[in-house]
């Protein structure tokens, strides 16, 4: 047990194209078998360790490195990164981005290709891993089909097949719900199980409460405490909120409200917009049916439900992006039909880089707008307190100054009705808490619906929970069904 | 998804060795574009016969769309050179003479393609080449390169939703900047998925001097000597027409 897996000696790094330093004189040991979480705010350094634990420092991704980094003995600088291949297996954040084949066996099969073994031993190896992590549904699968979880999964099983000693996982849940949370959370314990040795980088914490040995808190590039994972996961709430990290447990498990929709907030207004006939069918299943729905005018509204219970198209419908919708939206008394929603409502992506045009801030917002003044923008820009910014391109800013220039976009164009997906994947405490409270300040005439599986999030700034199950809002039928 | 090395491997129909479909985009090739024995008149026979070849082949892939347009389209160009090209003269003739020669020629390849492409996953493509020694060097840039097709139509798919949101069109106020809005977050956005895409290869131990292993079955099965014998009489009948024996 006491023998080490990885150990950093007084290591500092600065990526090649900063000015400041990453990491600051890190000393760290991980022993074999211990599973290790990385903690902090967002550019603490944590993803820094993971990619110096798995060689894409120095190989991969170029800087100044002091001190040494050696796994399993061996020198990070002097191995070249193939050579940890069956060493260091290493998950990622974004499941888009980590695949090579298009069909699932070949996918799991990748590494160990790569790695020149015999094709009984891969076969071998596949059925094994495929036992042992409960995916026999998964085998034969096309990867486009498949949902962020089941990504998340193939690519857990692509990296077990090559039997590393050391496991990286650089914030493996931002892009997932709770039920895949929990199946990854099984994957876990099963390789520390095995005697692997686990590193985690993650905001969300909860899901590893009974599964890790040891935390290591991050603070600008120095770790600042380590905690055992049963001191760490006993803190209390507010001492974790002024660490800037996720609280690990929220009080609230919106997934088990009643289905439909839930006042949670003192809420004033009273107008209504009325959802009528909100109808949609993949060729013989419902993918949603909602026959009438009031939402209060100017509520943030959450979205729940479970993966696959249709609030894609839900959303998707409401911002009259689904071809062939009949249904309609009435606000402020006025009817409007599915091509009228596009101008109606404005849906602020996950990944919000595909939203953003123009070459400067100021040109962004005020793309698409025929007649509104400069003076306007600015007045919007100013109120969400980009307009510091309105000469830079809007692609060279950070995330949440991104969510900030597409949500001024959609003000200026006079959208009715924002709908957010995931606004808070992969966001740390204080970077959450700013989107919180930008969404509360929004004007009233505003109605804002949040897709999300953020229970924090929804806390502190939802009045009202939309909870989709089967495509529907009610609780006895389950709405799906063939038609 | 029916794209480049995209097979639908959920669905698929009757699965050939890439190997063969080379064969006979090559037979294609040679006859058809070619025209190679078309002074024979066998040979121009089977030429044709073999140029539906491709359209059989879409259908046993379930590419039932795909292969009714490119026959409707194939039969439409093969009928105008039988029946309109004889009975027109001047202008009209060269015009119309030469849609139905370049696509009568074409069009065989053409499809060939469109089925290689949609019914070959990455794996076999690089199993295929492995088995005709070509070098490692070659094929998995190559193959990185297909995987990545895919997902920038993703990222394409995606922004152009989100200009419909933002009501930019072509003939609206911003006409002039239509592709440049278009392609600046395609760049950003391809660019990141590319380098993630190699860091998590280069962690898979792509790369590795190791000689690869491929565990993709790929080899010669009944359906493939099937397809196999319908283009070899072709050879044949031009090998007989050069030596002589039919004209």
């Amino acid at each position: 047990m006491n023998e080490i897996a990885a150990e950093l000696k007084d290591v500092s790094f600065q990526y090649g194209n900063s000015n400041e330093g990453a990491l600051h004189r890190i000393d760290l040991q991980i022993r074999k078998g211990e599973c290790v979480l990385l903690c902090g705010a967002s550019g603490c350094g944590k993803t820094t360790i993971t990619r110096l634990l798995n060689g894409l420092i120095p190989h991969y991704y170029e800087g100044e490195l002091q001190g040494t980094v050696s796994v399993f003995g061996r020198s990070i600088c002097d191995t070249p990164i193939e050579d940890f291949a069956g060493i260091v297996g290493s998950v990622f954040q974004n499941p888009r981005s980590q695949f090579f084949c298009v069909d699932t066996i070949a996918e799991i099969a990748f590494g160990c290709e790569n790695m020149g073994l015999s094709e009984t031993e891969i076969q071998k190896r596949i059925d094994k891993t495929v036992a042992d992590m409960c995916i026999e549904k998964l085998q034969n699968r096309s990867i486009f089909n498949l949902s962020g979880g089941e990504k998340q999964k193939i690519a857990c099983a692509g990296v077990a097949a090559m039997l590393p000693e050391l496991i990286v996982l650089d914030e493996p849940t931002s892009n997932l719900d709770h039920d895949a949370i929990n199946e990854l959370r099984d994957i876990i314990r099963g390789w520390k199980a095995q005697g692997k040795t686990i590193v985690i980088a993650e905001h969300r914490l909860g899901w590893l409460s009974r599964s890790c040995d040891r935390v290591v808190y991050m603070e600008n590039g120095s770790i600042s405490a380590e905690f055992t994972g049963e001191a760490f996961f006993s803190l209390p709430a507010e001492k974790l909120s002024s660490m800037g990290l996720r609280a690990v447990l929220t009080a609230n498990n919106y997934l088990e409200s009643k289905i439909g929709l839930t006042q949670i907030k003192p809420f004033e207004g009273i107008e209504k917009i009325t959802l009528n006939g909100f109808t949609y069918s993949y060729g013989k299943q419902y993918a949603i049916h909602i026959s009438e729905l009031a939402i209060p005018k100017g509520a943030v509204i959450a979205v729940v439900g479970h993966n696959g219970a249709g609030k894609t198209t839900f959303t998707k419908c409401l911002c009259g992006l689904q071809k062939h919708f009949k249904g309609t939206v009435n606000i402020d008394g006025k009817p409007y039909r599915s091509k009228d929603m596009v101008r109606l409502s404005y849906m602020v992506m996950q990944d919000v880089n595909h939203q953003l045009f123009a070459e400067t801030v100021l040109e962004e917002v005020m793309l698409g707008t025929d007649d509104t003044g400069e003076q306007t923008a600015l007045d919007i820009l100013q109120k969400l307190h980009i307009s510091e910014y309105k000469e830079r391109h809007p692609m060279s800013l950070s995330g949440g100054q991104k969510q900030r220039a597409a949500i001024a976009s959609a003000l200026l164009a006079g959208k009715k009705l924002l709908v957010f997906d995931e606004p808070t994947s992969g966001l740390d405490y204080r970077s959450m808490e700013c989107t919180a409270e930008l969404l509360r300040s929004l004007h009233k005439d505003i109605t804002v619906l949040i897709v999300t599986h953020d229970m924090e999030l929804i806390d502190r700034c939802c009045t009202h929970i939309l909870h989709i199950e089967n495509g529907g809002i009610e609780s006895e039928c389950s709405g799906k069904g063939a038609i | 998804m029916a794209g480049l090395f995209t097979a639908d491997i959920e669905n698929r129909g009757l699965v050939l060795d890439p190997r063969t479909k080379l064969i006979v985009m090559i037979t294609l090739v040679v006859f058809a574009l070619g025209g190679t024995g078309s002074d024979i008149e066998a040979v121009r026979y089977g030429t044709t016969a073999v140029s539906i070849l491709p359209l059989i082949l879409l259908m046993t892939a379930k590419q039932y769309k795909k292969a009714a347009v490119f026959g409707i389209l194939y039969a439409i160009m093969k009928s105008a050179e039988i029946f309109l090209v004889p009975h027109i003269t001047g202008v009209a003739l060269s015009i119309i003479g030469l849609c139905c020669l370049i696509f009568v020629r074409l069009m065989p390849g053409l499809i060939m393609g469109a089925y290689m492409l949609s019914s070959t996953t990455v794996s076999e493509f690089i199993a295929a080449m492995h088995r005709m020694h070509i070098p490692q060097q070659f094929t998995i840039p190559l193959s990185v390169m297909f995987r990545f097709f895919p997902t920038v139509l993703e990222e394409f798919a995606a922004i152009n939703t989100a200009m419909k949101m933002r009501d930019i069109r072509i003939g609206g106020k911003n006409a002039g900047k239509f592709i440049e809005y278009r392609l600046v977050p395609l760049m950003v956005c391809s660019v990141n998925i590319g380098s993630e895409l190699s860091a998590a290869a280069l962690t898979r131990g792509l790369g590795t001097k190791v000689k690869r292993t491929n565990i993709c079955k790929i080899g010669s099965h009944a359906q493939d000597i099937a397809v196999l014998l319908l283009t070899a009489p072709l050879y044949m009948l031009w090998i007989l027409g050069m030596i002589g024996v039919i004209t």
